[in-house]
């Protein structure tokens, strides 16, 4: 059986090289990525300073927070630089009929 | 002396503050009760980034390590290090966490005396006829007439209305700054600009208190634990001293410069150096190893339970910091340091 599935917005509303932040009831904010044609997605809550990582710089497969300049990968969630130390959460993302979707109980 | 006054206003918002010649865009929004965000004010850690929408600036260090290439390509600059040519309006981000207490201020200090703390280490005295109004643990920038931009020194005094500001300050084989500190004669004047920095006692939390130093990071975590003595709420908490050196001399001796090492509230006090070699052969009788090592080690509870201070070389930081959040689930807001990097 499938873990359920949230479409988080249309595909054509992230921009190559930028984030998106998605509110949806019931979840925290989430941060959706396009870098390279490809989507990713994670918590858009940093996990150092709590600011919102959708404003951050998004390349080299990475988000920079936007604050304290803490990296994350946007694959694993690692944090990469400091003062970023916590992983943040990201989610598998499925695009369907232009769809961004992701499963959030999949999250590593 | 050019005495332009400028309007810097802040995009997004109603906020707007004026910033006067050769004053800096973060520094005179600080004077202003603006909260800017910011963390180290003097161009290393990036926390200052705006981005200037009209008006002209003049960046004091276009090579400062606060910004990468690619934030210089977006146009992003540094609050710390840009000086307004005219009036602006600027992108930055505010939070009420960054108004200060007490607006720093500029002022003339006049060097009153100088000692030794270690072999390495002078504590510096100075004195201004305006009160020394500061929060336990903060810093202010220091200048010297014929050098070339200001330093950050914690305080290692607290707050006083006789106008005293203490530091205790490293001399490094390349500082010009220190250098030149320890080589100015009692009764010289220096610009002293502050308070600034958010590694302040916390005087509403109830839990012990972890002060963890490497080097002159001892300066801010004496103001802390002198400062908690001094608090009503905080008076009876427990309280450690964790200091790290390389060897037993760049250790100081902690009834020299702990005014309240008296008291009957006891300090647990931990130092640790980390060279062997320099141990051997002396009377070290204390720990080697890294000091923030000796955490869990020495403290006696669970280290979610303490509120943690801590000053020192970034390797320093970066691993006290891994240890207590990721290795022992600290909560971030019990972590108090001023990143310099």
């Amino acid at each position: 059986m499938d873990q359920p599935e949230l479409a988080l917005c249309q595909a054509s509303d992230v921009e190559e090289g930028c984030a998106l932040r998605v509110e949806i009831e019931g979840h925290p904010p989430f941060a959706v990525y396009r870098l390279d044609g490809e989507y990713y997605a994670s918590d858009d809550t940093c996990s150092h300073g709590e600011a919102s990582l959708s404003e951050g710089t998004v390349e080299d497969g990475q988000v920079e927070c936007p604050w304290h300049s803490g990296r994350f990968c946007l694959k694993t969630g690692a944090a990469l630089t400091f003062p970023a130390v916590v992983p943040i959460r990201v989610y598998p993302v499925s695009i369907k009929d232009g769809t961004v979707h992701i499963r959030p109980e999949a999250a590593k | 002396m050019n005495s332009a006054t400028f309007r810097i206003a802040v995009a997004g918002s109603d906020v707007s503050y004026s910033c006067e010649s050769a004053d800096t865009l973060l520094r005179s929004g600080l004077r202003g009760g603006i909260g800017l965000s910011y963390e180290c004010n003097a161009g290393s850690c990036g926390t200052c980034k705006i981005e200037v929408l009209e008006g002209e600036v003049e960046d004091l260090w276009p090579q400062a390590p606060g910004l990468s290439e690619k934030d210089r390509q977006r146009g992003r600059r540094l609050a710390c290090q840009s000086v307004p040519q005219s009036d602006c309006t600027i992108k930055s981000r505010l939070a009420d966490q960054y108004i200060a207490r007490h607006a720093p201020t500029r002022q003339w200090a006049r060097l009153t005396d100088v000692r030794s703390v270690t072999h390495d280490i002078g504590e510096f005295t100075f004195k201004t006829e305006g009160a020394a109004l500061f929060q336990c643990g903060q810093y202010a920038m220091v200048r010297l007439p014929g050098t070339r931009g200001p330093r950050a020194y914690s305080m290692s005094n607290t707050s006083n209305s006789d106008g005293v500001w203490k530091f205790m300050i490293r001399r490094t084989p390349t500082g010009a700054v220190s250098n030149a500190l320890f080589q100015l004669p009692v009764d010289s004047h220096i610009e002293l600009d502050g308070p600034y920095g958010l590694a302040y006692l916390r005087e509403e939390s109830p839990r012990d208190i972890v002060c963890v130093a490497g080097g002159s990071g001892i300066a801010p975590m004496v103001s802390i634990l002198d400062g908690a003595r001094d608090t009503d709420s905080l008076r009876k908490v427990g309280a450690w001293l964790f200091y790290g050196g390389r060897g037993p001399s760049d250790v100081p001796a902690i009834d020299t410069i702990l005014a309240s090492h008296h008291l009957e509230i006891g300090l647990e006090w931990h130092p640790v150096i980390s060279v062997p070699a320099l141990a051997e052969g002396g009377n070290w009788g204390g720990e080697v190893g890294f000091v923030h090592d000796m955490l869990p080690h020495k403290l006696p509870k669970p280290l979610h339970e303490y509120e943690f201070y801590f000053a020192g070389p970034p390797p320093m930081i970066e691993a006290t910091v891994r240890l207590l959040v990721v290795g022992h689930k600290v909560p971030m807001t019990q972590l108090h340091y001023d990143r310099f990097f």
